[in-house]
């Protein structure tokens, strides 16, 4: 059972720290706490019902059309919302992002209607027997495609001119604009990458369960994974995600389903009190 | 040309009492006016339950769209004011509050919310407007019997008597070993607790396994039911409880028969479980879902969503719901004849009354000491190869269950 258990909470935990990756993106390159990325992983299962069952696109065109689209909403939303509040205190930034996590439910709900929709991908649906543990080919496709984009947005970060101008960007915004770095158009690429992140988070949570607005709930699983892993940290964004689905399988199965929450929380509160820059995160020194 | 004092006199009480006459027809507190009636919906058309809560509201409001388009009720059209709850109690209060006093109604339907049918129980049983048609049926509301209180939906304790005894028959089970597999929530006990008293009947034994509303994969509660090895899963929840649970049993190669509350009925829930899970699935239900059989009531209401452009939504228990308790809302206010109150509403329902939906619910009799509402349930499949449901016999069959 333990093997099995584990299996399922990584794999839950591979979307919750691609969810959470994109969340972190964000926040290292403008500061802002996303608390809209639950419904931004509701809309990429939105955008895969739309391109998939409504248009009828192969699936790697869904999957080109669900990229794109994502990236576009993530960059629109920072022209229009995100910069023009540049430099305001974080609160009115953050009743923002809360703001258009309501507004984009709506409109999804106005727009597809109450119901969840179906989502139904190539996907293959067998189970893979190892040993005693048996493995859903959706959940492992869901783990490997998670952690493709994590390598992928890694190297990007790591190898690439633009990666190269965001991590700067991120580093010290003032130095950055001294540079000569186009601050905004950093900022809009990070925010193009987090949505379409957790966009492709939702395609796997689409299509584990149902897509509807409710998805969101599992898309905000994403904080405590950031908050542990660290704010400003891309691997513990990662490995936080790891961390809250294993916790969330094993307490489940060994304690009671509504103890994870417990137990995610209380681990949250500890960080937070103990080592508030999070396992991987760096600690911030300032000079008095 | 001048008018004699007398003949002035004579106008002046001809027109007073042509309008003491208007007034006798129109009782605003009441929400009755001389062209219109006005009727409260109270569900959750946003919020986690809106799913469900909203489509039911569209059933509602159809059907009594087809009234107003047949002219309405003794020359009445039918308004329908629907307030969104939001899945929040407080808000309810409020809802409940605008439609009692500020845009008043005649009466109310839903309330979706059990939680805000506890809270403003005691307010409902003392108050003047009668809720016809609740949406779910709390104890606190419903016990004991009000004439201020009639249930529209089907009820936990007979979903678990006509479920458990059709399985335990149909597997020929003398002492069925059974799992109710529910989310975390006071109605998932409840509902589990009507569950144990059905299958101790039968001698058997019930098994409580919980998971999160919320959960996204339910691998420790599929390994539970593997080792307890039931007869049968009965499934408590929303539409993600049974999903996951049903491909997470297939995944482990388990064929257990299992069903679901009424609830979980939808046609999005069969397909998104697929074929290979969903062949062991069923949910038991009071009403049956549309284009489900050729009954006239089926015909009728299918043939109307069709026209508006429902795009199947008609399949949807919840919606088949709606329709009846529009049925119902509307029988209701035409037995009161020209002039239709609040307070006659309440006397004539507080008699007794049947609503007969032409087959999409066996008869639904309400009588001065029992409002339970539906009682008569039966057994519903999908079918893939058509995607439409499927009945597994009809309802006087299971009548025995509920009696």
């Amino acid at each position: 059972m333990f093997g099995q258990v584990l299996f399922s909470g990584l794999a839950l935990g591979s979307i919750y720290g691609l969810v959470a990756l994109g969340f972190t993106v964000i926040f290292k390159a403008t500061d802002v706490f996303n608390f809209a990325q639950g419904m931004f992983v509701v809309l990429g299962a939105y955008l895969a019902v739309t391109a998939i069952s409504l248009l009828g696109l192969p699936f790697p065109l869904a999957i080109l059309f669900l990229v794109i689209a994502s990236a576009l909403v993530g960059a629109v939303i920072h022209i229009l919302l995100i910069q023009p509040l540049s430099g305001r205190p974080m609160l009115s930034v953050i009743m923002l992002t809360i703001a258009l996590s309501i507004v984009l439910r709506s409109v999804i709900e106005l727009t597809y209607g109450p119901q969840g929709r179906t989502l139904s991908t190539p996907l293959p649906m067998g189970v893979l027997v190892v040993g005693d543990v048996r493995m859903s080919y959706l959940h492992l496709w869901a783990a490997l495609v998670s952690w493709l984009c994590m390598a992928i947005f890694g190297a990007f970060f790591r190898f690439t001119s633009v990666g190269l101008l965001m991590r700067a960007t991120a580093d010290g915004h003032e130095a950055a604009v001294v540079s000569g770095v186009n601050v905004n158009a950093m900022n809009r690429v990070a925010w193009g990458i987090g949505t379409t992140l957790a966009a492709i988070g939702g395609l796997f949570l689409g299509q584990l369960q149902i897509a509807s607005p409710e998805l969101e709930t599992i898309g905000l699983l994403a904080l405590p994974a950031v908050v542990i892993g660290g704010m400003q940290s891309i691997p513990g964004a990662i490995i936080g995600g790891l961390l809250v689905g294993v916790i969330e399988q094993m307490a489940s199965a060994y304690i009671s389903p509504k103890s994870s929450d417990i137990v995610i929380y209380l681990l949250l509160l500890v960080i937070l009190m103990v080592r508030p820059w999070g396992l991987f995160g760096q600690r911030e020194l300032g000079r008095v | 040309m001048k008018l004699q004092l007398k003949t002035k006199l004579t106008l002046a009480v001809a027109t007073g009492l042509l309008a003491l006459g208007a007034i006798a027809q129109e009782t605003p507190a009441d929400g009755v006016y001389r062209d219109r009636i006005d009727w409260g919906l109270l569900m959750d058309m946003s919020g986690p339950t809106s799913a469900s809560q909203a489509i039911w509201v569209n059933g509602f409001q159809d059907y009594m769209r087809r009234v107003n388009e047949g002219g309405g009720i003794n020359g009445r059209k039918i308004n329908v004011l629907a307030e969104d709850n939001r899945f929040n109690a407080a808000t309810d209060k409020i809802a409940y509050e605008k439609l009692v006093g500020q845009t008043p109604v005649i009466a109310i339907s839903g309330m979706g919310t059990s939680a805000s049918q506890v809270a403003l129980s005691p307010t409902i049983r003392a108050g003047k407007v009668p809720i016809v048609g609740t949406y779910t049926a709390t104890k606190a509301l419903s016990e004991p019997v009000s004439p201020m209180v009639y249930n529209g939906f089907c009820g936990y304790k007979q979903m678990a008597q006509a479920g458990v005894g059709y399985y335990a028959d149909a597997l020929k089970l003398r002492a069925p070993k059974v799992v109710t597999v529910a989310i975390e929530s006071a109605g998932g006990k409840e509902y589990h607790d009507y569950i144990a008293e059905a299958v101790a009947k039968l001698g058997g034994t019930a098994h409580h396994v919980t998971m999160k509303v919320t959960a996204v994969d339910v691998t420790p509660q599929v390994l539970e039911i593997m080792n307890l090895k039931p007869d049968f899963i009965t499934i408590y929840g929303v539409s993600n409880s049974a999903i996951l649970t049903m491909k997470a049993l297939a995944q482990y190669g388990m064929k257990t028969p299992a069903f679901g509350i009424t609830y979980l009925g939808a046609p999005a829930i069969f397909q998104a479980m697929g074929p290979q899970a969903g062949a062991n699935y069923n949910f038991i239900s009071c009403f049956t879902p549309g284009g489900a059989d050729q009954s006239a009531g089926n015909r009728e209401m299918s043939a109307y969503a069709d026209r508006i452009g429902r795009n199947g939504m008609q399949a949807d228990i919840n919606y088949v719901s709606g329709w009846i308790t529009g049925q119902m809302a509307a029988e209701a206010i035409a037995r009161l004849g020209a002039n239709p109150t609040r307070a006659r509403l309440v006397e004539s329902l507080s008699k007794g009354f049947t609503v007969d939906s032409k087959g999409l619910a066996a008869p639904i009799v309400y009588t001065p000491t029992n409002n339970t509402g539906p009682v008569v349930f039966k057994l519903f499949g999908y079918d893939y190869g058509t995607n439409k449901f499927k009945a597994f016999g009809d309802y006087a069959d299971y009548a025995k269950y509920t009696r």
